[in-house]
């Protein structure tokens, strides 16, 4: 309704029809989207009648078409049509979408939280459909409105699409209209306004006259200090952001601080905006207004505020300069460290280092190093785990002499920590251990560390440990790793854990690289054949008609999934003269020239024999649908590998018993596993076992065996009828 | 006499006095020159050892040593009762550390009987309570009380633990004596609430308010006992008490969704709804619209459900107009994935619908049947066996019968789409039960409902397809318009 006064006549029937509608929405306002919904039914007959008799050229209405949209019980419908807003407002051309699209979205706000977020977001980017910068005012109005609603999500996005829109306009455009906007938020009645007023205040100031600062000013203020805690966090929290746009004499004046709050959520945020407020200001103002404040917060009974302040206390270290640093923040920083609350001394540990790049050494040494000792041996894991990600940082900071004398037995002792991340921590800063006591000292104390790691009973912890082995190779060189950690990498191949065997090849890979493929012949090849050829030789090998043949690049990716050393064998031979790379598949030659690629076939060879072997195939009858369900899985993926004749024998059958199951979702999985292998078979086993199967499960009671049975059959009819 | 026992009291050291006031900390220390100690955090302190507490509070060493018991209240004649009542109030400021059992062991239990004693007075309740006193009393309560909790891991680590058990603080063999005490005092008819609400003043009530977030139901069950006290014998905190319990549900439902007693504090709720004068003020009404209704949005509704809906069912009794806004207001926030949730609100409804007279039902039967209707065709059997149970309340039915017109229509889809393909027999057979009955209600109607719903369903194909067609139209003619705005072209 913001807009009446600026309407033009339209020339268009189609508005008519739209101020109808509208007329007739408010009419029944009161009543639900239902009343609305058959009223709107009459409405859009109306239009329909009109379209036939009027206007040729204009083929469509695209409001009538969001219109439609917007009213349907569907939220999908609604979303759908909020997210093409553009697509709308494109055909409706600018004017249009200034004067009708725009006005009709500001009333279209009772809708589901979600359309509404949707319509914040949109409307964010939408400057260049209502023609561009000096138009982007029009959409102020309907994000206003959404800057009021209950939902959290929904503010926010607004708020943030309002900046976005306000750093574009014009200055003249945002004194008359960005700015009483502002203020009309932050007299808001109710408490999601001023919320959302708080985060607009940094767009709307600079651009301001004298007058109008004061009172933003004023009202910023205001704000701060509002009866409703959650306005003053907002304000609290978008401080350090209208700050930097306040002019220098006036910063010291407006600080939240002076008015302390007693609820800690609040304090918390101003910790934040102290440290902002800190690099606004010349280090000598800061050290009158913020630094007080800042030690007073470091005290805070509330652990959370001191846990903040630990965060921020470095930053707060730059903006006063060394000498406040020295007399004021290092005894607060101390007091931080050996908080009683095990969150502030993490917090606290992990700016160790930074902390003591801005002292001097003897400061350090006198101050901090002592703390850091006493953190190394901190009750709380999580403390120890957070110094030693640091702590090596320090050993620059200290010097040589201190560094050997002070810093390493902390380091040794993290290094034995009981605690599997504290060790972690330390060996992934390697590099930089190794500069500061050199290999000798490192390795004595550094394998025993690993071997436990590497066999610690966490799959993760074993997974991290195993990432760092080609940094630990590199720094350790050839020697050191072929006696000590060649064997470990062996045992983790063979891991339960997934992931872990998919890690222990990918490093196999990287060490080969590292130390180069004659290394890699000799060390790691060897080792990993013995067991698979074992395998090989110990199945009865079903398949025979890959060997010297060709294999496509799929089904070698199919097997890597589920073969690590599979994964292994591809990533060595892959880059290795004579393999094929124009993509259609490599070349098996009954005269093996290149070693690696002879590897690979009888690897794959044996990896097929080793999932075709009837023990897999017993899982079938496995009591847990899940088991079962993994052997489809796994017979889908076989099944091109072994070519017809073993899938007819061997698998089909299996899938077929399988269709019996009473189980839906192994059923359902049978079609798909049919759907994908009836390709591969011969025509007249499609006909006699497939089919009818298929047609078996398309009359199945539920609904999703009989979707996939059906669309399987469909692909069947489909191949049929093509070929 | 008098004097002996003062100087019986510990001394504690002026220092952390002044390092309190340096931090501008709110406890009320102004007003009182008395050396007692202060049991805050000086963080100063050397010893770090002590440090590693786990508990949130800290303990200056210096004054484990010299705590003494202070004479029983029988030994003193009635004129030196409230000077002894101070003397010892004084002395149970001071808190230990809990977290190490061995440690100061006798001070401990100094403290305990003492604080028995204390008790022991407050409920014999022979003697009016001086100004003194009640100061006394509740710069003991915050004193003990008040504290920060310590950081709750199970949140914050990853939810893999979800079953972990509550964070219980170690001192409260001693808290739980506090708060009998508090209690006692407070239900007091010795106690005279136009002195004492100088020193129960809002702050008092707001650091009060915070614990509910405790994590030992113990806790904030006495809380609980303590508030419903205050917010009786107080009469102009009244509005204080209720202001700051909505800005905690404000926070809950908007900002954080972590709390552990909205449970508790709805239920002091509903004993306050019900004392509401009648008519309703608006003030209680935009409570009830503002606050409680959007109380159903959190996903851990679970935890205070039942609170809530007393709460709602209460406004509801007073004032039964308000019903339809609060159906409303659930059908705003229903659930769209949580189906636990989902029963729940149809339960809340029934609830509802059993006291709603046929003005309100009208008003809002359209977008409820509708909402019913999802309900009915649920996959979830829970969901769609509770929506379908409606139907065995009579009242309800009596409802949906006079309405049956627009009702049936609305569900008919609902009913047909069960019987066709819901996987779950007992869905099935009630969903059938429930033709029946609208077949047996009126026949006529029923029938046309089937022939429209045939005809409906070619009709909803159709207006998919000219949708999907318009919106073709629709990209086609914006192609034909480039945008021409001079700021950069943004097409999503």
């Amino acid at each position: 309704m913001f807009f009446n006064g600026k309407r033009v006549a339209p020339p268009k029937p189609l508005f008519e029809s739209v101020q109808r509608f509208q007329r007739v929405s408010q009419s029944i306002s009161s009543q639900s989207r239902f009343g609305e919904l058959r009223l709107r039914a009459i409405d859009i007959a109306a239009r329909h009648e009109e379209k036939k008799m009027s206007l040729v050229e204009e083929p469509l209405y695209p409001i009538a078409v969001l219109i439609d949209e917007l009213k349907n019980d569907d939220i999908q419908l609604r979303l759908n049509s909020i997210r093409k807003l553009s697509t709308i407002a494109r055909a409706l051309g600018e004017e249009r979408t200034r004067r009708e699209l725009i006005p009709f979205l500001g009333e279209n706000n009772d809708d589901d939280d979600e359309v509404l977020l949707a319509m914040a977001e949109e409307l964010g980017v939408f400057v260049p459909f209502v023609g561009g910068v000096e138009h982007a005012h029009v959409l102020l109005p309907p994000l206003e409105t959404l800057c009021t609603v209950e939902e959290t999500c929904v503010r926010d996005k607004a708020g943030e699409s309002l900046c976005r829109i306000g750093s574009q306009m014009r200055e003249s455009d945002l004194v008359e209209y960005f700015i009483p906007l502002v203020k009309r938020l932050a007299a808001g009645e109710w408490f999601t306004a001023r919320v959302s007023a708080c985060g607009l205040f940094h767009i709307a100031y600079p651009s301001a006259p004298e007058m109008s600062k004061t009172e933003l000013r004023s009202i910023y203020n205001l704000l701060c200090q509002d009866d409703m805690p959650m306005v003053r966090r907002s304000a609290a929290s978008n401080l350090g952001k209208f700050a930097a746009t306040v002019e220098y004499t006036h910063l010291k004046a407006d600080t939240i601080f002076k008015h302390g709050s007693d609820q800690d959520s609040v304090r918390l945020l101003a910790v934040e905006g102290c440290a902002a407020l800190g690099k606004l200001l010349e280090p000598q103002d800061c050290v009158t207004h913020i630094l007080p404040v800042i030690v007073n917060f470091s005290q805070d009974k509330s652990w959370r505020v001191r846990y903040m302040v630990a965060n921020q206390l470095y930053e707060l270290c730059e903006a006063v300069g060394p000498e406040p640093t020295r007399t004021e923040l290092v005894p607060a920083y101390v007091r931080l460290l050996r908080d009683n609350e095990a969150e502030v001394r993490i917090a606290a540990a992990g700016k160790v280092t930074k902390f003591c790049r801005i002292l001097n050494p003897d400061l350090s040494i006198q101050h901090i190093l002592p703390c850091v000792k006493e953190l190394s041996t901190d009750s709380s894991q999580h403390v120890r785990s957070a110094l030693a990600s640091v702590i090596m940082g320090m050993a620059p900071v200290l010097g040589k002499d201190a560094t050997i004398e002070q810093l390493l037995p902390i380091f040794l002792s993290l290094l034995k920590d009981e605690f599997p991340d504290v060790r972690l921590n330390i060996i992934s800063k390697l590099d930089q251990v190794n500069q500061v006591i050199g290999i000798d000292l490192l390795s004595q104390s550094l394998l025993p560390a690993i071997v436990e790691l590497a066999e610690d009973r966490h799959w993760r912890v074993r997974l991290a440990i195993i990432e760092y082995i080609p940094l630990l190779a590199s720094q350790l060189g050839v020697g050191f790793f072929d006696d000590k950690l060649g064997a470990l990498c062996m045992q983790w191949l063979q891991d339960k854990v997934h992931s872990i065997r998919e890690a222990a090849a990918n490093n196999l890979k990287r060490l080969a690289e590292e130390f180069g493929p004659e290394w890699a012949m000799q060390h790691i090849i060897p080792q990993i054949l013995q067991p698979m050829t074992e395998i090989a030789q110990n199945r009865d090998c079903y398949c025979h008609n890959c060997y010297g043949k060709t294999l496509c690049h799929s089904t070698l990716r199919n097997l890597q999934r589920d073969c690590p050393m599979v994964v292994l064998y591809c990533n060595l031979a892959m880059p290795w003269p004579g393999s094929d790379d124009n993509g259609t598949g490599i070349t098996y030659d009954a005269r093996v020239r290149y070693p690696f690629q002879s590897k690979l076939s009888s690897v794959l060879f044996s990896v097929k024999s080793f999932f075709s072997s009837s023990n897999v195939l017993e899982m079938i009858s496995n009591s847990h649908y899940l088991y079962r369900m993994t052997i489809l899985h796994s017979i889908s993926l076989l099944a091109p590998v072994m070519g017809p004749e073993i899938t007819c024998s061997k698998l089909l059958p299996v899938v077929i018993t399988a269709s019996k199951d009473r189980v839906p979702n192994i059923k359902f999985n049978v079609a798909k596993v049919l759907e994908s292998i009836f390709p591969i078979v011969d025509q007249s086993v499609v006909e006699k076992t497939i089919r009818p199967s298929l047609v078996e499960l398309s009359e199945d009671p539920d609904v999703d065996v009989r979707f996939f049975s059906n669309q399987a059959l469909q692909a069947i009819d489909h191949v049929m009828m093509s070929s | 006499m008098l004097k002996q026992i003062l100087s019986k009291l510990p001394r504690k050291s002026f220092k952390s006095d002044t390092d309190e006031s340096t931090r501008g900390d709110s406890a009320r220390s102004s007003d009182s020159p008395r050396p007692v100690g202060k049991s805050q955090r000086p963080h100063g302190g050397s010893s770090s050892a002590a440090k590693r507490a786990s508990s949130s509070a800290v303990f200056p060493a210096s004054m484990v040593s010299g705590f003494e018991p202070l004479v029983p209240f029988k030994d003193v004649p009635n004129a030196e009762k409230m000077n002894l009542f101070v003397s010892k109030l004084s002395l149970c400021c001071v808190t230990f550390d809990f977290s190490d059992p061995s440690k100061s062991i006798a001070d401990k239990d100094v403290k305990r009987k003492t604080l028995v004693e204390l008790v022991d007075f407050v409920a014999c309740g022979t003697m009016r309570f001086s100004e003194p006193a009640i100061l006394a009393l509740c710069r003991m309560c915050a004193f003990n009380l008040f504290r920060v909790f310590p950081p709750n891991y199970r949140t914050s680590g990853g939810g893999e633990n979800d079953d972990d058990e509550p964070m219980f603080d170690p001192a409260w063999p001693h808290l739980q004596l506090v708060y009998e005490l508090l209690l006692k005092f407070i239900s007091s008819s010795c106690l005279d609430a136009k002195v004492a609400k100088k020193y129960i003043d809002h702050s008092f009530i707001a650091r009060l308010l915070e614990l509910f977030d405790s994590e030992d139901p113990r806790e904030r069950d006495c809380l609980k006992a303590i508030l419903h006290r205050i917010y009786g014998k107080f009469m102009v905190h009244r509005p204080y008490i209720r202001k700051t319990i909505n800005n905690i549900f404000y926070r809950f439902v908007f900002e954080t969704e972590k709390h552990s007693g909205i449970g508790e504090l709805l239920e002091i709720f509903g004993s306050v709804i019900s004392g509401f004068a009648l008519p309703l003020k608006e003030e209680h009404k935009i409570f009830l619209w503002r606050v409680l209704v959007p109380l159903h949005k959190p996903k851990s509704i679970g935890v205070y459900f039942q609170q809530l809906s007393y709460c709602v069912m209460q406004f509801i009794e007073k004032e039964p107009k308000l019903a339809s806004i609060v159906i409303r207001g659930l059908l705003k926030y229903w659930p769209a994935t949580n189906s636990q949730k989902e029963v729940m609100f149809l339960g809340e409804l029934e609830e509802i619908l059993e006291v709603i007279n046929m003005v309100e039902f009208q008003r809002i039967m359209v977008p409820l049947f509708w909402r019913i209707g999802c309900c009915i065709n649920s996959l979830h059997f829970q969901v769609a066996e509770r929506a379908l149970f409606l139907w065995n309340n009579d009242h309800i039915v009596n409802l949906i019968a006079h309405n049956r017109s627009v009702i049936l229509p609305i569900i008919f889809p609902a009913l047909d789409r069960n019987v066709q393909s819901h996987w779950n027999p007992a869905v099935v057979n009630l969903t059938h039960n429930m033709r029946k009955m609208f077949l047996e209600m009126d026949e006529k109607l029923f029938i046309s409902c089937y022939n429209h719903f045939k005809e409906e369903e070619a009709i909803l194909i159709s207006a998919a397809e000219k949708r999907e067609e318009a919106w073709k139209q629709l990209e086609h003619a914006a192609s034909l318009r480039p945008v021409i705005g001079n700021t950069a072209v943004l097409v999503s």
